[in-house]
């Protein structure tokens, strides 16, 4: 949900609970008031007909109290206290029930005692409530429309800086050149959150510069030693007076260091392609560059017995030769490393994909980190670092490079 | 030939003089960017193996004196920085191969063998060892005057055997120099073999004498 949605509605509940625990307290305010009131003209009005009747010595006929309702019963008790009540008021005019208010109390003529009952119509009171309460929901439904809008507009125009850093985050690349263009807004926090989040980025791009070129660096000073240990491994061999068991422990050293010396070149190449690097970007005809590998592979495929079969569309792509070179590499060795002997390797090209499928045991591979660096079959030995590159280079060309398992094949699919 | 190595890393540097030395060649070096301008000032050299990464400076300072200088020392880069632009940008400034850490010694030599002949520019484009006459221009191999046909893999491989010849070569060295070290050979080198046995096969049949031998599977050397 989105921040003004959430504002919007927690704003309005707590406006509308306010309004409407204020609208009862204020309705019953406003009644109490209008009561009293009455009443008071109540008393009043009694106090009139007291001075009435010791003026004229006589009670008062109802014609004089205009559409008031006056009922004089005689009564023995002395003592009565002044009781308000409601009532009925019958409107003679219009001859309908009414709400009304009452009074009664004792006055004394000629040392009789009459229980007088006055009672008038509350219908001026009520309609007066009656207007204050529709006036006070106008302006409540007034007060929510406004808040609504107000929320709505001013609130997405308030935190629009936000968005605009939001959206600067989210095209945020650590391994590009160019910096976070946040601007300098007039909100002091969102100013703030820029000035954080611009020094943060930089941080992570200064420590991801770091560590790209301790990378590079590390495997830089490494392949002056490589250098030294082949040069003198090419040296020893000279030795013709070395045993088979000498020489045997010689292969093994050539291996781990072809092995580390390949190890190092391909992180470097991720280092490189990472760093965007390498930009020699040309026209390449892909169906002719991976028909040329197959006759490189051939010594390759044709020791394990592996029966290759292509169908190559023509299909041109603009990429960089060297690296289309490391791709190819890649996967044919791959699809070579993992065959099993006697088995196949299709290659299919057409304009909008390639797909290499080869034999292999039917395993199971972790489509989730495959690509990832490091990550490897158990019994393969290999550096571990073919298909990140493989990705890596894919994703440079903006391709999509998918893995997926038909029968008895081990696919992967790039999608130009 | 007359060389100079200008590598400050002594143990490499040791062991590519003794390699080049044992051959005939005079083999001299340098640990630093001075000593190495001090040196070419002086004397004329056939081929210069150069470090990029000196302790005193960029190698390609090498590369510009010689240019000023009008020296034509053919220059074989040898660099720990496998950078595209720092190949292109030595290229340019006159070096004429570009090896990169770690190499082997074998393919070393095999290319300042192939600058030095490009850049001695023999009026007769052929290498002669005993009986066999490669003609590089039209890669051709002659053995006693019998033309013999090769393959590519096979002629380069018999370039590579006369340019390293009297020493053993892995077949580590051999595959990387046919098939380029990108390639990965899962260490599986038998399918050498097969084209040793094939191009020992068409020069013996060409009554030339057996100068390739298996070493102990490491390798083969190509007997002097």
């Amino acid at each position: 949900m989105k921040l003004s949605v959430h504002y919007n509605k927690a704003s309005i509940i707590i406006t509308v609970s306010v309004l409407f625990v204020g609208a009862i307290i204020y309705f019953f305010t406003i009644n109490y008031i209008a009561r009293k009131q009455l009443d008071l003209n109540l008393i009043e009005e009694i106090d009139g007909i007291r001075d009435y009747v010791r003026v004229n010595n006589k009670l008062p006929k109802q014609v004089d109290f205009d559409e008031d309702l006056v009922i004089f019963i005689k009564t023995d008790k002395q003592k009565f206290d002044k009781r308000f009540f409601d009532t009925i008021y019958n409107n003679p005019k219009e001859k309908k029930k009414e709400e009304g208010r009452g009074v009664m109390s004792i006055i004394t003529l000629n040392g009789n005692n009459y229980l007088t009952t006055l009672i008038v119509s509350r219908a001026d009171t009520e309609y007066l409530v009656q207007i204050i309460g529709l006036i006070t929901l106008c302006l409540s439904i007034g007060l929510l429309l406004t808040l609504f809008i107000t929320n709505r507009y001013i609130l997405n125009g308030l935190w629009k800086p936000f968005y605009k850093t939001l959206a600067e985050l989210k095209s945020f690349n650590i391994s590009d050149d160019k910096s976070l263009n946040l601007k300098s807004t007039k909100v002091d926090e969102f100013n703030e959150l820029n000035d954080t989040v611009q020094l943060m980025s930089l941080n992570v791009k200064k420590d991801f510069q770091n560590l790209k070129e301790f990378t590079e660096n590390a495997s830089h000073e490494m392949q002056t030693p490589l250098a030294v240990i082949t040069s003198k491994l090419d040296t020893l061999i000279q030795d013709e007076t070395l045993k088979t068991d000498q020489y045997e422990q010689i292969n093994d050293i050539y291996a781990a260091t072809n092995k580390l010396s390949r190890l190092n070149q391909s992180l470097l190449l991720l280092v490189k392609i990472e760093n965007n690097l390498i930009a020699d970007v040309e026209l390449l005809r892909l169906d002719i560059l991976i028909d040329e590998k197959i006759k490189q592979f051939y010594e390759l495929t044709n020791d394990k017995q592996i029966k290759v079969e292509a169908h190559l569309a023509a299909k041109e792509i603009s990429a960089s030769k060297y690296l289309i070179d490391i791709l190819l590499n890649n996967l044919f060795s791959n699809a070579i490393r993992h065959n099993i002997s006697g088995g196949e390797l299709i290659i299919i090209l057409t304009s909008d994909n390639l797909l290499f499928k080869n034999d292999g045991l039917p395993q199971i591979l972790d489509r989730n980190n495959m690509f990832d660096r490091f990550k490897k079959g158990s019994k393969s030995d290999g550096t571990g670092l073919g298909l990140a590159l493989v990705k890596n280079i894919c994703t440079l060309n903006n391709w999509t490079i998918s893995y997926f398992s038909e029968t008895s094949f081990h696919v992967f699919k790039i999608e130009f | 030939m007359k060389l100079l190595v200008i590598e400050d890393e002594q143990a490499l540097r040791e062991n590519i003089t003794t390699y080049f030395n044992e051959d005939g060649n005079i083999c001299e070096s340098s640990v630093n960017l001075a000593g190495a301008i001090d040196k070419l000032s002086s004397y004329n050299y056939d081929c210069v193996l150069l470090d990029i990464g000196l302790p005193d400076g960029e190698g390609f300072e090498v590369l510009n004196f010689l240019k000023k200088a009008m020296k034509d020392e053919a220059v074989l880069i040898i660099s720990a920085r496998n950078s595209l632009d720092d190949k292109i940008k030595g290229l340019n400034i006159g070096a004429d191969d570009y090896l990169t850490k770690p190499f082997h010694l074998a393919e070393l030599k095999a290319r300042v063998a192939s600058v030095y002949r490009r850049k001695a520019a023999n009026s007769n484009n052929n290498i002669i060892f005993n009986e066999i006459t490669i003609n590089l221009q039209g890669r051709t191999v002659e053995v006693n005057n019998t033309p013999i046909i090769l393959t590519r893999k096979e002629y380069d491989m018999l370039l590579y055997f006369i340019a390293n010849k009297g020493k053993v070569i892995s077949k580590n060295a051999i595959a990387e120099h046919l098939w380029g070290d990108e390639m990965d050979m899962h260490n599986n080198f038998d399918f050498i073999y097969t084209h040793i046995k094939n191009l020992r096969k068409k020069l013996l049949d060409a009554q030339c004498k057996d100068y390739i031998g298996s070493v102990y599977g490491i390798g083969y050397k190509f007997k002097a």
